[in-house]
């Protein structure tokens, strides 16, 4: 078997598991947008602003609607010491002219 | 067959012979090229997959949500202050809502403590769809609805209808008020799995009952939230509030979904460090490209020429060869991330992503794939690596064969 031959077996083995991979993503995406109305049920009918992806500090768990500004909250020169802050970037400052 | 096409796979199995003799570096140039393309790709798949989250769900949050700011910092809000916005028309209501924080020391975790008026709150007759087991807290004082993450935690049980069947009563846990003084609440409810992504770390009960646990006068609130006839003047009326609540903050909705648009995006710490990983890694294999030809490959290239290979074919060679170990870098990298995002909830991310937080929910992330970013990572990883490849080669295949025999 020539060596492009191989190649293309290769990356055909590589595409076929994609495509069983892309398979699941949709089956996935179903299952997302069938739970989707229970998640707008629950924004509405509470009033909720934010994901609780992260519970350890005030702005990564409620980004939209806490202070924008991490360090220096809690006392002049404190720094952010919470390493959900590394991964959030600060919220854009639109807070001070709606 | 066509014989251009012949020629063409006659050069491709050329390049496969000439990456097979050199396979030990350049299997390490195809680990290296498919760890950075993983962690890019990793990264752009979790962050769009919060943002589109975060942009589907968060459609039905409070149109404007007002704050009240002191010494730069939020604080209760006087519950007279809906009083002062009758007057602005176009409001069709003001509802005011206590939420904060408790940390629970023996565990170390966070809650969010949430108490709300649901009747007043658009969609509040269908909230008992979201409860996997129990109902809405009712006229009684101290029950409250827990998140599946605090259920688990605390290994709490929906309360039964006669406490008096169920001895010790697994419904209960006591919340410490600021004073000190122990709060006894009954688990009436418990938020289904589904929504784990909102409510993990909530505890939700009725407005009177979070006032209590906080301490809060009857005539403060956290925050109000406000609804208005006509979602088109909710900047308009935001500007107007903020001018008659000049102490306040104004949050509209179209803020809070721009905020999630944000927060996931490149312009965080740790976004700027896979960044520069990357580029490092880039820089240091163009680097090693464009420096020059090895005597060995200068040496190759001039017996390819004295055979009477032309400088098109030995281009076409090196291109087919870098494209090769980019395209096998670039897909496998792509499948990795994927699989790492989708199947390890993003497990190498997770300890920067959720912090010290003793509650978060299960990152069922599921990307949408999407060709325009598969296309945009490709043009960022895969073209430099082939310009780094074929520029040097272009310049050792014009250089005179017996020059480059003779040194």
């Amino acid at each position: 078997m020539r060596p492009a031959m191989i190649l293309a077996l290769l990356l055909g083995l590589l595409l076929l598991v994609d495509a069983l991979l892309i398979g699941i993503s949709l089956e996935r995406r179903r299952q997302w947008r069938e739970a989707r109305p229970l998640l707008e049920i629950t924004v509405a009918a509470l009033g909720l602003t934010d994901l609780a992806v992260a519970t350890e500090a005030r702005y990564t768990r409620h980004p939209a609607v806490s202070d924008s500004l991490a360090p220096f909250m809690d006392h002049p020169g404190a720094i952010d010491h919470f390493p959900t802050g590394s991964f959030w970037a600060p919220p854009p400052a639109f807070r001070r002219s709606p | 067959m066509n014989s251009a096409l012949e020629k063409q796979l006659n050069l491709l199995d050329y390049a496969l012979a000439s990456l097979w003799r050199r396979r030990l570096k350049n299997s390490s140039v195809l680990v290296v090229f498919t760890a950075v393309i993983f962690l890019v790709a990793s990264f752009h798949l979790v962050t769009t997959a919060l943002t589109e989250t975060a942009g589907a769900v968060l459609r039905q949050t409070p149109e404007i949500v007002i704050q009240k700011m002191s010494a730069g910092r939020q604080e209760a809000i006087p519950v007279a202050y809906g009083e002062q916005l009758s007057r602005l028309f176009g409001i069709k209501k003001i509802v005011p809502r206590v939420w904060g924080y408790y940390f629970d020391e023996p565990f170390q975790a966070n809650y969010t403590v949430l108490g709300v008026d649901p009747a007043a709150m658009p969609m509040g007759e269908h909230l008992v769809q979201t409860l996997l087991a129990g109902a809405w807290p009712g006229s009684a004082a101290n029950q409250a609805v827990v998140g599946g993450a605090i259920r688990e935690l605390l290994a709490l049980s929906v309360a039964p209808p006669t406490v008096e069947d169920d001895f010790p009563d697994h419904s209960l846990f006591a919340l410490h008020r600021p004073d000190r003084s122990l709060k006894l609440l009954s688990t009436v409810g418990v938020f289904r799995d589904e929504t784990a992504l909102l409510t993990a770390d909530l505890i939700a009960m009725s407005l009177a009952d979070a006032r209590d646990l906080f301490q809060i006068p009857a005539d403060l609130a956290t925050d109000l939230c406000v609804y208005v006839h006509n979602p088109a003047e909710i900047t308009n009326l935001a500007r107007k509030i903020a001018a008659i609540l000049p102490d306040t903050r104004v949050l509209t909705r179209p803020q809070i979904e721009q905020t999630y648009r944000v927060v996931f995006g490149w312009r965080s710490g740790f976004a700027a460090v896979c960044l520069l990983a990357a580029l490092a890694a880039f820089v240091i294999l163009a680097w090693d490209k464009a420096s020059g030809l090895s005597p060995e490959e200068r040496r190759e290239i001039a017996i390819l020429k004295i055979l009477g290979w032309e400088t098109a074919d030995l281009l076409l060679v090196r291109c087919w060869e870098a494209l090769i170990v980019a395209l096998l870098a670039f897909v496998a990298g792509c499948t990795l991330a994927w699989l790492h995002v989708v199947f390890f909830e993003a497990a190498l991310f997770r300890p920067v992503l959720v912090g010290w937080s003793v509650i978060h929910p299960p990152f069922a992330l599921t990307p949408r794939i999407e060709v325009k970013d598969l296309l945009l990572l490709f043009v960022l990883t895969v073209l430099p690596y082939l310009a780094a490849t074929v520029i040097p080669t272009w310049r050792g295949a014009v250089v005179p064969a017996e020059d480059a025999l003779n040194g």
